[in-house]
């Protein structure tokens, strides 16, 4: 067993060292510390970052849509079994599918252009993908409709742990229906709203390699461009694998202080009692 | 005066039966909707991909066309081969690192257990990116890019922590009376884990696999790094490779779409409600 615990161990602990120490990746020359400031002082960096605060933006919505979803999935309407595997179904596929799907769907003869002229709007015709800021837009809408299984689940599991009397005594107390969502079932659902938006906070960060590369390789400019698609980026074309190494790291750290900032906000809940 | 009040409660239940028959109708219409957006993509890569160039570009009518030149003129078969081939591998040695020692987390004590653990969790909280060029140049070192053997190190390196922490997880819900009676009676310890509790930890294994083969199934940015050579191509590198070059027929995209989606759709309606366990037992602590 020992020898078993150590043969997993020795290679994270291998991995975590390699992360640690060789941000100067491939350059064989060693230059120190002051690659960070370089690397801090280029403008592109800080364009990718805002890229990154931006689809931020879109974790309200990822969580949001699908909290609704699983309230009326709970309602356990007619054919809800059914329902819940559909919306689960875009968990299984690859980001890479859902990507190339995604594109028609932006493109200028595409299906959302389509509705558009439809519905008499056709003046918003548009190819999303074509511009900077819009194809940013399209990309969160696809990270959001690709998270949206995940995180129903998410929140439907919660509500199953719910006590069914804690609700049915809010009701004879005369909430209503809102009332009892908001004030009862929300802040019993709070642990696992929490787990959803670490795991969309993470995706956001770290998952959408596939959907970037597929929808726009980082373009129109970098006006895609994340700091993890940055990273391969640097290394994988531009040849840099040492400023590809160094923003892996930046991008390290970022995913830790998440990471430590939510585990503090838990503690100090617990703190609290509830 | 007495009759007011009895018709009215004799109205009343159904007025409400009426209310709940409209919200509940409300309710599935919105579900049907929602359904609608979540399957459009599914409808649209089928459509699209029963078409051909020219019924894509406007004309309409179907055809499979598209299908023919997928299969003939790429080199699917090789590539669900090789997906197929990297999946069951690297499982199976996820499987064999993450049960031994979920099983040595949960129900053995040694030195320094705790901390060894605590490492298992902090490794999941490390994003890929930041790992992959050191790993990179590591395989490179090794002469492993564009081996079978190199990716397979890599997803399993990637899959173990966490299918160790699910298993340590599900471990430690197995009585520990059960492991001491067993070890009483005589058995060692790696007898005590082959016999007693992996037969006991099937749903557990079940959920790692899944979890693991769609993970490794879906995945572009290890495939795309690490088999560069098109002999090794996994089918979702291969699609994403198709789409970066821009040359290909959108309807044959589609089928090839399709065609790497369905395995991973397959396993999910078997499975899906160990892969829903998955996903929520992260949150066991």
């Amino acid at each position: 067993m020992a020898v078993v615990v150590a043969l997993l161990g020795i290679p994270i602990a291998q991995a975590i060292y390699y992360s640690m120490t060789n941000w100067n990746g491939l350059t064989a020359t060693w230059i120190g510390p002051s690659t960070y400031s370089t690397a801090l002082s280029d403008p592109t960096f800080w364009r990718v970052l805002e890229n990154n605060a931006l689809l931020l933006l879109s974790i309200p919505f990822a969580i949001g849509i699908p909290l609704g979803i699983a309230a009326l999935l709970h309602e356990h309407v007619r054919g809800w079994r059914f329902f819940r595997s559909v919306y689960f179904l875009p968990t299984a596929v690859s980001w890479v599918v859902i990507g190339m799907v995604a594109v028609q769907f932006f493109a200028y003869q595409g299906l959302l252009n389509k509705l558009l002229a439809d519905v008499g709007l056709g003046s918003f015709q548009t190819n999303m993908l074509a511009g900077q800021r819009s194809a940013l837009v399209a990309l969160a809408i696809t990270f959001i409709w690709s998270m949206l299984g995940t995180n129903t689940i998410i929140f439907l599991t919660g509500m199953s742990t719910l006590d069914p009397t804690l609700l049915e005594a809010a009701r004879v107390d005369g909430l209503h229906r809102r009332q009892i969502f908001l004030r009862v079932t929300l802040p019993l659902l709070k642990r696992f709203v929490q787990f959803s938006f670490v795991i969309t906070v993470i995706s956001a960060f770290s998952a959408l390699f596939s959907l970037i590369f597929v929808m726009t390789n980082g373009g129109p400019g970098y006006g895609t461009t994340t700091l993890e698609f940055f990273v391969y980026q640097s290394a994988f074309s531009l040849g840099q694998f040492g400023t590809g190494a160094l923003y892996g790291i930046i991008l390290f750290v970022i995913m830790v202080t998440v990471g430590l900032v939510q585990l503090r906000l838990i503690r100090s809940e617990d703190g609290e009692g509830w | 005066m007495t009759a007011a009040p009895a018709t009215a409660a004799r109205g009343r239940p159904t007025a409400t039966v009426v209310r709940r028959r409209v919200r509940a109708s409300t309710l599935f219409a919105i579900m049907c909707v929602i359904a609608v957006v979540m399957l459009y993509p599914f409808f649209y890569m089928l459509d699209n991909a029963f078409r051909n160039q020219s019924q894509f570009s406007g004309q309409g009518g179907h055809s499979t066309v598209s299908w023919g030149q997928l299969f003939t003129e790429l080199p699917v078969w090789r590539e669900l081969f090789n997906s197929t081939l990297i999946c069951a591998v690297s499982i199976l040695l996820i499987l064999a690192v993450s049960t031994t020692a979920g099983f040595a987390f949960a129900k053995l004590q040694y030195r320094a257990s705790g901390w060894v653990f605590l490492g298992v969790v902090a490794a999941l909280m490390v994003p890929l990116q930041s790992i992959i060029i050191p790993e990179y140049v590591n395989l490179g070192k090794l002469g492993l890019i564009n081996t079978y053997l190199g990716a397979i190190l890599v997803y399993v390196a990637l899959g173990t922590p966490f299918a160790t922490f699910l298993m340590a997880t599900y471990y430690r819900g197995i009585s520990d009376d059960l492991i001491e009676a067993a070890v009483m009676d005589g058995l060692s310890y790696e007898r005590t884990f082959l016999r007693i509790a992996l037969p006991l930890s099937w749903p557990a294994i079940a959920t790692v696999t899944v979890l693991q083969f769609i993970q490794i199934w879906d995945d572009l940015l290890v495939g795309l790094l690490f088999l560069q050579n098109p002999q090794q191509r996994t089918i979702t590198v291969g699609l994403a490779a198709l789409s970066a070059g821009r040359t290909t027929s959108i309807p044959v995209l589609m089928a090839g779409s399709f065609v790497s989606a369905l395995p991973a759709i397959i396993v999910y309606l078997i499975f899906q409600r160990h892969l829903v366990k998955g996903l929520t037992m992260g949150m066991g602590k």
